[in-house]
């Protein structure tokens, strides 16, 4: 998993619930890069399970609503970090049905060994899409968070529904339905 | 600040710093990778390079690159040969380049290049330095750059000026040749009419001759004058053959399906045939696309060949046909005197006639040679002196 979704993350929490939670998780986790993350630098994903698993535990914060705000917060970098790939978009719709074709693919230009997951689209309308999320590491609060967060940058909203195809959360149907 | 906090402080402070070396370390690395990608592009690029130096400069034809408005950047060997520019040293436009009747055409071209990204055989004149004209054949298309904007054109130029000219030979040649053949047959027809009626006129007089001395002339005069009236009726056949002979190849054969059958029966019901002869057809003769007329002579001068050398008691013609692919093979078959072996590429030539009589003109079968030469055919025969010939030849279907 990339450095960038580390770093980010501890920001996050660091943010939140301060500096001494970053030290617990860290501390109380066991981690072969010792909490060591630099964006560019790649780490295994049970790190990050870790790390999730100890905030959870000490903020009483369900992983998935972590990820959901997580995710919020991740858009904000992407915001920050690369206006011109948002300025392509006009219409949330359109950027989330892109995100295999164009976003990923300008991932992989930053990122050439970055593992991402796939969104395959199913059915879509000016105002309707239906995609299937697949990924080992079913992060796919972590997708919804940065969808909501689309909308909202689109001055728009949105209602998703997520639907698991396979009970580990691997692969999952996301209903979206702009309001 | 507790003890607790500056530890946790301190903790933060060294992930930071080790963060801050492992980045260090993977920019290091990537840098180091860079180079070498780069190091391997480079090299590619020579090689790419010279590789299309080589076929830039190895290539047999002119190759041209040029800009969007037609100034020359680029000549291989070949181009500054053919154009005996320097382009180095002197700054050229193919527009300067182009023949004035061409110009046109050239235009039209040009816009087909623009629009279409190429053109393709392309055949005009243009002046090389030295004001030449010269006939090339140009091959061009527009170069892009990667965002597939038009950069310049290149163009292969093949030098075709020795080709045109023997083209434009060839033709002149052609319709020389035709002028002389349609004055060649106009010539007979004037030559064999002029020759018929001063033929006609000694005839009469020979006759008034005959009949105004018919008592007081001796047998071996009257003699005399019957071998003169023979000869002068052969050799109005003979003219009337000529004639004959200088209109098969002419172009105003009539192509029409043409049933063989029919025409064969009607010749051999108007024909005269001996009575000891006998003429049968094996099988039912096909129908062909070709000239009625001519395929009539071509039948009837075969047949009555093969009447005229029967010297047998009991004479035979048979007549039969067999299909081979494109064309049908025709034979005609008889018992005859024969020809021998040495005489059967003779006998197509004009005026080769073996047997010397009053009804042999020796023009019969060089006309059956060009009709069936007319209808993409072939003759040829086979033949025992004494025994028979047969006649072989083939039309197209």
């Amino acid at each position: 998993m990339k450095g960038i979704v580390f770093t980010e993350f501890l920001e996050l929490v660091e943010d939140k619930f301060g500096l001494e939670m970053v030290d617990n998780i860290i501390s109380s986790s066991n981690l072969e890069s010792n909490g060591i993350y630099t964006a560019v630098g790649t780490y295994s994903f049970s790190e990050m399970l870790q790390l999730l698993e100890h905030l959870s535990k000490n903020t009483g914060i369900s992983i998935d609503n972590l990820l959901l705000v997580y995710a919020e917060h991740f858009f904000s970098v992407i915001e920050n970090s690369y206006p011109g790939l948002l300025a392509t978009y006009k219409d949330p719709i359109e950027m989330i049905s892109s995100i295999e074709n164009h976003i990923h693919v300008e991932v992989r230009k930053i990122y050439p060994d970055a593992e991402l997951p796939t969104f395959e689209v199913i059915e879509k309308t000016d105002n309707n899409l239906i995609m299937v999320y697949k990924s080992s590491r079913a992060m796919h609060h972590f997708g919804l968070g940065l969808m909501n967060k689309t909308f909202e940058h689109f001055n728009s909203t949105a209602t998703i529904e997520l639907e698991k195809i396979k009970e580990d959360g691997t692969e999952v149907r996301f209903v979206i339905n702009k309001n | 600040m507790s003890q607790d906090q500056v530890e946790i402080l301190q903790r933060a402070l060294k992930r930071e710093k080790a963060a801050r070396k492992a980045a260090e370390k993977i920019l290091e690395e990537k840098s180091r990778e860079l180079y070498f990608t780069s190091q391997k592009l480079e090299q590619l690029l020579d090689e790419k390079s010279s590789q299309l130096q080589g076929v830039f400069e190895n290539i047999i034809d002119a190759y041209v690159v040029m800009d969007l408005q037609g100034n020359i950047i680029k000549f291989n060997e070949a181009a500054t040969k053919l154009f005996g520019f320097d382009i180095e040293r002197e700054s050229v436009n193919v527009i300067n380049l182009i023949y004035k009747e061409d110009y046109e055409y050239a235009i039209t071209s040009f816009m087909q290049l623009q629009s279409n990204g190429y053109f393709k055989d392309y055949e005009a004149r243009v002046y090389t330095k030295s004001k030449e004209v010269k006939w090339v054949h140009i091959n061009a298309s527009v170069i892009f750059d990667k965002d597939k904007n038009p950069v310049a054109a290149q163009g292969i130029v093949r030098d075709i000026t020795e080709f045109k000219n023997l083209e434009i030979q060839k033709e002149k040649l052609l319709s020389k040749l035709e002028k002389s053949n349609d004055e060649l047959q106009e010539y007979a027809h004037i030559v064999s009419h002029d020759l018929k009626s001063p033929l006609r006129s000694i005839h009469a007089l020979v006759s008034w001759l005959k009949e105004d001395n018919i008592n007081s002339l001796d047998k071996a005069s009257l003699k005399n004058i019957e071998l003169i009236e023979l000869t002068l009726e052969k050799m109005e056949q003979l003219i009337t053959d000529v004639l004959n002979y200088s209109s098969v190849g002419s172009d105003t054969s009539l192509r029409e399906e043409i049933d063989l059958n029919g025409l064969v029966s009607q010749l051999v019901s108007i024909l005269y045939v001996p009575e000891n002869i006998e003429i049968k057809s094996l099988n039912i003769l096909p129908n062909i696309t070709g000239d009625k007329t001519k395929l009539q002579q071509l039948f009837q001068n075969l047949i009555s060949n093969a009447i005229k050398f029967i010297d047998k008691e009991k004479g035979t013609i048979i007549i039969d046909v067999e299909d081979v692919n494109s064309h049908y093979k025709f034979s005609i078959k008889d018992n005859g005197i024969g020809i021998e072996k040495q005489f059967h590429e003779k006998i197509f030539k004009i005026f080769h006639s073996l047997k010397k009589s009053k009804d042999s003109t020796g023009i019969g079968l060089s006309i059956v040679k060009k009709i069936v030469n007319l209808h993409e055919g072939e003759i040829w025969l086979d033949s025992e002196p004494n025994v028979g010939t047969t006649f072989y030849f083939t039309l197209k279907k």
